[in-house]
């Protein structure tokens, strides 16, 4: 075998100390290794790489792992709360689910125009009630305030002596 | 690979299930890949918690889309590219606000005590520290693609053919990509005392 530096493969020395080489290009590259000492020190340090790469283990998988998967599985196969109303009408023919739908929708549409209609006089005369009873309330306290100044209350003192 | 070939695939048989219903078939092969892929996604995202809940989103990505599955590549394939489309989308949103300083494995939770047999000294625990940071920080200097390319290939054996189908290019770019990265990681490394 020709020197893989010199043949410009030097690709051949990591692939060697990785062992991905095939039986016969390895042991043809052995047989060179012993006279080229540079491929020699070459092909030793990409080995002392790969072992070097070893120390970095990775820690353990936690024992909750599976756990947390299947509780985000059976997460996502919990149907939503929109699944949930639209799911009994999946079934239902076309026939039938056009006019139920165009019903509902008339429905909404009936209670979105009448509810204005309806809050805002509501409002509007519990309004004009509370100012009636204030306006009232006034009244009676002027009427009691000028009965009080008309019959003046009897000194305690003057029934004593 | 075609849908003869993947045929031939036991995990692609497996998620063929799923999709017929069979949640055990999953079960079978989260079992089966739940910890390459966790370490796969801790080793390019450096983050045991991150790497997990990426891992979350992978296998829940495989389990919705178990209605549309048709095996036309390596089932790994198609897992690892999830993983890896994930994991480097997480890390260029994150960028801005993370830096390999913050990889979280500390001495108490390193792998440490599985590499010796006995207790080791205060000596041999520095030399590992040294090491293990020196070893991330010199596969998390590569360019994106060599550091998929390298964590693939060397931590999940995963063959150039995979890998190539993973990224995207073909065979050849794989060697060359690995070529480079290791030929970097061999400068970086080559002072790094082996344990």
């Amino acid at each position: 075998m020709t020197c893989p530096i010199e043949k410009g493969k030097p690709e051949l020395l990591a692939e060697f100390a990785a062992g991905e080489l095939d039986m016969e290009t390895a042991s043809a590259l052995e047989q060179h290794m012993a006279g080229c000492g540079v491929c020699r020190t070459r092909a030793a340090e990409h080995r002392a790489v790969w072992e070097v790469l070893d120390v970095w283990e990775a820690p353990p998988v936690s024992a909750e792992f599976d756990r947390r998967l299947y509780r985000r599985i059976e997460a996502e196969a919990r149907p939503s709360w929109w699944e949930r109303i639209v799911e009994p009408f999946r079934a239902m023919p076309l026939r039938q689910l056009v006019p139920l739908t165009a019903t509902t929708c008339l429905l909404m549409v009936g209670v979105l125009l009448e509810r204005p209609g309806l809050t805002v006089p509501a409002t509007r005369h519990a309004d004009t009630v509370r100012i009636d009873q204030v306006e009232r309330t006034l009244d009676d306290m002027e009427l009691l305030g000028e009965l009080g100044d008309a019959q003046p209350a009897p000194r305690p003192h003057a029934n004593v002596m | 690979m075609g849908v003869a070939a993947a045929a031939l695939d036991y995990d692609a048989e497996l998620m063929l299930r799923v999709k017929d219903g069979d949640s055990a078939s999953f079960g079978q092969l989260l079992d089966k890949h739940r910890g390459s892929v966790v370490h796969f996604l801790y080793r390019l995202v450096g983050e045991q918690a991150v790497a997990e809940e990426l891992a979350q989103e992978v296998f829940l990505r495989v389990y919705r889309s178990r209605g549309s599955y048709e095996p036309t590549a390596k089932f790994t394939t198609w897992l690892f590219r999830i993983a890896t489309h994930l994991a480097l989308n997480w890390l260029r949103d994150w960028r801005h606000e993370r830096n390999q300083e913050r990889l979280d494995d500390g001495p108490v939770d390193s792998p440490y005590r599985r590499i010796y047999d006995r207790e080791p000294s205060i000596e041999q625990q520095l030399v590992y520290q040294v090491n293990l940071d020196q070893v991330r920080r010199a596969v998390a200097a590569l360019p994106e693609k060599q550091r998929v390319a390298v964590l693939m290939h060397k931590y999940e054996e995963m063959e150039y053919t995979q890998i190539a189908k993973v990224l995207g290019c073909s065979e050849s770019a794989v060697k060359s990509l690995l070529f480079r990265a290791y030929e970097t990681l061999r400068a970086r490394l080559a002072h790094v005392e082996r344990s």
